[in-house]
């Protein structure tokens, strides 16, 4: 008894003392982020046209039946929120690409990925090019507004593209070869004009056309605010976080720290105009929960604390199947969602034995592609028995530009094991030692494949590969750097990649309007051998004239039939010489949501025309769906 | 008090000296690591850029910024002066977050989990290590299997036990987070309370590995301990059982103070495991994802911290040592 008092009493003891230590953490807790809290109201002092609502005031719980919660976009704390910079690691707001994100900012044009057609947005209207595709123009809304109550003019869109140029923006880059100057000619009216060619052509209408749906235009008034601030410095400009920034977008910044961004509805928003959606968005809050992993993504989103969830959830059908929650995809069936873009592993051309076609062709066909597409994506592509390998993606537009039954002998759906070694044996390459290994020239075939650790998908796909390898007489090890290492390595293309790098794995284009044509480029395009950051795509080095012409020729064609011809030729000639080789069909956007609050989110055949696409409510046309959304119990 | 002096002198010169060289360690052994943490910014501007000269003077740019195109012996001289301005510059992974911006986002929330974990562990597994040297017999057959359980199960076992029992089968905890997933920080009950609720299964997924690494060793000692002359001693003359206990605790938990202390000075890497699992804010992740993308800032101005505390630790437990320690306390007298 008496033993049985001591241990007791010692218990209660640290039971009290436990408890000491516990509340005081809280409260400090409270006290740090408390002063976080505070940043939102010192934005409300730019925006004097709206009062929004504070931190403060919402109390302590966003209402649940306004807020649409998030997930898989943003990974680590919010940067800033200045549209000139690439650099701010704001998910939400900043992604000025083929789908560009409209819900801060926003571009003239919507693209719609389902549809290939590009929306009037900030536009009045459809584009016109003039008669020598030497110029587009296009008007503006009478009724598109920035956030501060002011006209949204063409000169606003002309002075981003000129502060773009001066500063050397990411957007200025990587149009100034095609885009000459974007001029206003009225307040409502934009000219854009192209840079031209000895011939007196355009250099490339596509991506002028694409410059129109896939970056925001940025307020003037703002942006010389802004150039004042830091002194035309342009590493500044780029690194300053804008919290003042002015923006057209239906929602802005309400709350930002290391756990979530919160985005609160501009009531004021021009869009709820009759020229453009006619009401507003309908959840007041947008809220991104910044998860650790993939894992406490996936356990949140069943919890219902997570309505659209843009992250690989594995065996995503268990959700609703075996877990039976109001749980959907896109697609009810796999690959449950819509193939955007093409993982590839790519030859290293340079390597031993790599430079002849018979091997490359070899590996590719023994791949166990269902496999890959089993294991590492969980059925979430379509397998090529469905969708032939090309150079296009999955969608029925692009799959309609190419004439599949010119190429039909030369595809390959995987586990040809037979086949592949028939083709090494009638190229000559055999196993002269009886090692099992296979020599050309007396050399073994001995290649390390290899993608960066930790992508988990990858590295499943690269153990499929290295395993096709040994069924064929090809030694193929896996390796798996840092991504720090790997990405400094694959973009040197001024330089032959390294031993180590002999089959390696990276991404591809997904849709938009300058595709297929832009993926093909990157995948095949000999302009980036030699150079030194290449960061778009031919990391094997592969170099084709023909090729080389074709891609040329494909941005000034507009012949329907011609361009289905060239497109075509560059599908055979690419399962010819096979310089890389897809591994899997991915979605531009993983698109599941959670229906236990808001229902009525873009599915297949869902009535909605335009169709509204997977794009997780904020990329492109998608952010149409974010108007037709309904409560479950309103 | 002469000997003293001495003997804290040394202490002091040893301390200094260890500092200088982790000082110099914490700059040179991250730009030692393989890669180009400058080309992870250039490949966020560079990203579908075919003008090669526009590439390379973004990229040029950057390392001018960053100051990895001067001789290494030149960095090391504009670091050490930034950092006695308290300036540890910009981290390269976040940019252009500065580190201290990093930092103070997330320090709190890995201290505010890690000191109390630690210390609750600590007492708790000591006081129980104690009891079963003590009382033996049905207590340390349960608690001793127990123990060697709690210690052997790695960090992440544990997290994930706690996670799936406690939040998402019994529902009793959120599954992730530092807060509400609905909530605002803000001074009411409601967001208090929230935090206390969201802050109990990461604590407790470190403080139950704790547990049971300090009984194991607080009960080898104190077995030790309990068989000296002093204890027989004091049980033949009748003194209470707690009070010798007391005695016994004192004398078992000189080399578990030290590990206290330890514990302490590494407290700032962070609680990677549970920050992973439960999703907890705090600064584990961050430094995983800056050692692995070569953010030389971020990594140097951690691990300087690090290295800071680790010294203040041991050097405060030297001093203390030096006046509970009879051993050290005679030596001095000399």
């Amino acid at each position: 008894m008496k033993r049985l008092t001591v241990i007791l009493s010692i218990l209660m003891a640290l039971s009290i003392l436990m408890g000491a230590c516990a509340a005081p953490t809280a409260t400090e807790e409270v006290a740090v982020v408390t002063e976080e809290a505070a940043a939102p109201t010192a934005e409300e002092e730019v925006e004097p046209t709206e009062a929004p609502p504070d931190a403060a005031a919402v109390a302590a719980a966003l209402p649940r039946n306004e807020t649409l919660y998030f997930n898989g976009q943003q990974w680590g704390a919010v940067v800033g929120w200045n549209p000139y910079s690439t650099s701010m690691n704001n998910a939400m707001t900043i992604a000025q690409q083929d789908n560009a994100r409209v819900l801060m900012f926003e571009t003239p044009y919507a693209y719609n990925m389902l549809d290939g057609q590009m929306y009037p947005l900030l536009a009045d209207g459809p584009f016109a090019w003039n008669d020598a595709r030497t110029e587009i123009t296009f008007k503006l809304k009478e009724a598109a507004k920035w956030s501060d109550g002011t006209q949204l003019t063409a000169e606003d869109v002309a002075y981003t593209w000129t502060a773009n140029v001066k500063y050397g923006t990411n957007v200025g880059n990587n149009n100034v070869d095609y885009i000459e100057d974007i001029v206003a000619v009225d307040p409502q009216t934009v000219v854009v004009k192209a840079k031209l060619d000895e011939e007196g052509n355009a250099v490339n209408p596509l991506i002028v056309v694409a410059y129109l749906s896939s970056n925001y235009v940025i307020q003037k008034a703002w942006t010389e605010t802004l150039e004042a601030r830091v002194g035309g410095d342009a590493t500044e400009l780029m690194a300053d976080p804008a919290e003042d920034v002015v923006y057209s977008g239906p929602y802005h910044k309400f709350f930002a720290d290391d756990s979530k961004v919160v985005l609160v509805r501009d009531d004021n928003y021009w869009g709820q105009d009759a020229s453009m959606w006619g009401k507003l968005p309908v959840p007041k809050y947008l809220t991104h929960t910044i998860f650790k992993d993939n894992a406490a993504g996936t356990t949140a989103l069943k919890a219902g604390e997570v309505d659209v969830s843009q992250q690989f959830n594995s065996n995503v059908q268990d959700l609703w199947l075996v877990d039976g929650l109001p749980i959907s995809t896109y697609l009810p069936d796999a690959p449950y969602g819509i193939g955007a873009s093409l993982p590839t592993a790519y030859y290293n051309l340079k390597a031993h034995g790599l430079d002849q076609v018979a091997v490359r062709k070899a590996i590719a066909m023994a791949v166990d592609y269902p496999t890959i597409i089993a294991n590492a994506m969980t059925n979430q592509s379509a397998t090529f028995d469905q969708v032939p390998r090309s150079l296009m993606n999955p969608t029925p537009g692009e799959q309609a530009l190419y004439d599949q039954a010119v190429v039909a002998d030369l595809q390959f759906a995987g586990n040809d094991v037979e086949g592949a070694k028939a083709l090494l044996d009638a190229a000559g390459i055999v196993d002269t030692d009886d090692d099992g290994i296979r020599e050309y020239e007396g050399q073994k075939l001995s290649y390390i494949a290899t993608c960066p650790n930790g992508w988990s998908d990858w590295q499943a796909a690269i153990e499929v590969v290295a395993a096709a390898g040994a069924d064929i007489g090809i030694e193929i090890t896996s390796n798996y750097p840092e991504w720090s290492v790997y990405q400094t390595v694959v973009t040197a293309s001024d330089q032959p990649l390294p031993d180590g790098y002999d089959i390696l794995m990276m991404w591809s284009d997904g849709a938009g309007p300058t595709q297929p044509w832009s993926r093909i480029r990157h995948l095949l395009s000999s302009e980036y051998v030699g150079m030194a950051g290449n960061w778009n795509g031919n990391w094997g080095q592969y170099s084709n004239p023909d090729v080389d012409a074709l891609i040329q020729a494909i941005p000034t064609e507009t012949d329907p039939d011609k361009l289905k011809e060239i497109y075509t030729e560059l599908v055979r000639l690419y399962l010819t010489d096979v310089p890389s080789f897809t591994l899997m069909y991915r979605p531009q956007s993983f698109h599941t949501v959670n229906e236990s609050v808001w229902t009525n989110f873009p599915h297949a055949d869902d009535g909605t025309d335009p169709p509204v696409p997977p794009l997780d409510l904020m990329d492109g046309w998608s952010v149409a769906g974010l108007y037709n959304l309904t409560l479950v119990n309103p | 008090l002469k000997g003293y002096t001495k003997y804290f002198g040394t202490k002091f010169i040893w301390f200094v000296i260890t500092f200088i060289c982790a000082f110099i360690l914490n700059f040179i052994l991250p730009r030692l690591m393989p890669g180009d943490p400058v080309a992870a910014i250039v490949a966020r501007f560079a990203q579908g850029a075919t003008n090669a000269t526009g590439v390379q003077a973004i990229y040029q740019r950057y390392t001018e910024l960053f100051g990895t195109n001067r001789p290494m012996i030149e960095q090391f001289f504009i670091y050490v002066r930034n950092v006695f301005q308290g300036d540890f510059g910009y981290s390269i992974a976040q940019y252009p977050r500065t580190v201290a911006d990093v930092l103070k986002s997330s320090i709190w929330w890995t201290m505010c989990l890690q000191f109390p974990a630690i210390i609750v562990g600590w007492m708790i597994g000591n006081t129980l290590g104690v009891l079963a040297a003590y009382l033996r017999k049905g207590f340390d057959r349960v608690l001793m299997p127990i123990s060697i359980f709690l210690s052997n199960l790695p960090a992440f076992g544990m997290a994930v036990i706690l996670l799936v029992v406690f939040a998402v089968g019994l529902k009793w905890f959120p599954t992730s987070g530092g807060y509400g997933y609905d909530m605002i920080p803000n001074f009411s009950w409601s967001f208090i309370w929230s935090v206390i609720v969201h802050y109990q299964l990461p604590f407790w997924s470190i403080v139950l590995i704790n547990i049971g690494g300090q009984a194991i060793g607080m009960r080898s000692m104190s077995i030790y301990e309990l068989n000296a002359d002093y204890v027989k001693y004091a049980r033949f003359l009748g003194i209470k059982d707690w009070k010798i206990i007391g005695y016994v605790f004192r004398n078992a938990m000189l080399p578990q103070v030290t590990g206290l202390a330890l514990s302490i000075g590494t407290m700032i890497t962070g609680a990677l495991v549970a920050e992973i699992i439960f999703s907890y804010p705090g600064l584990g992740t961050t430094i995983l994802s800056a050692v692995l993308g070569g953010d030389y800032p971020l990594i140097s101005a951690t691990t300087l911290i690090l290295s800071l505390m680790v010294l203040v630790a041991t050097f405060l437990i030297e001093i203390l040592y030096g006046f509970i320690d009879p051993r050290i306390k005679a030596a001095q007298s000399d």
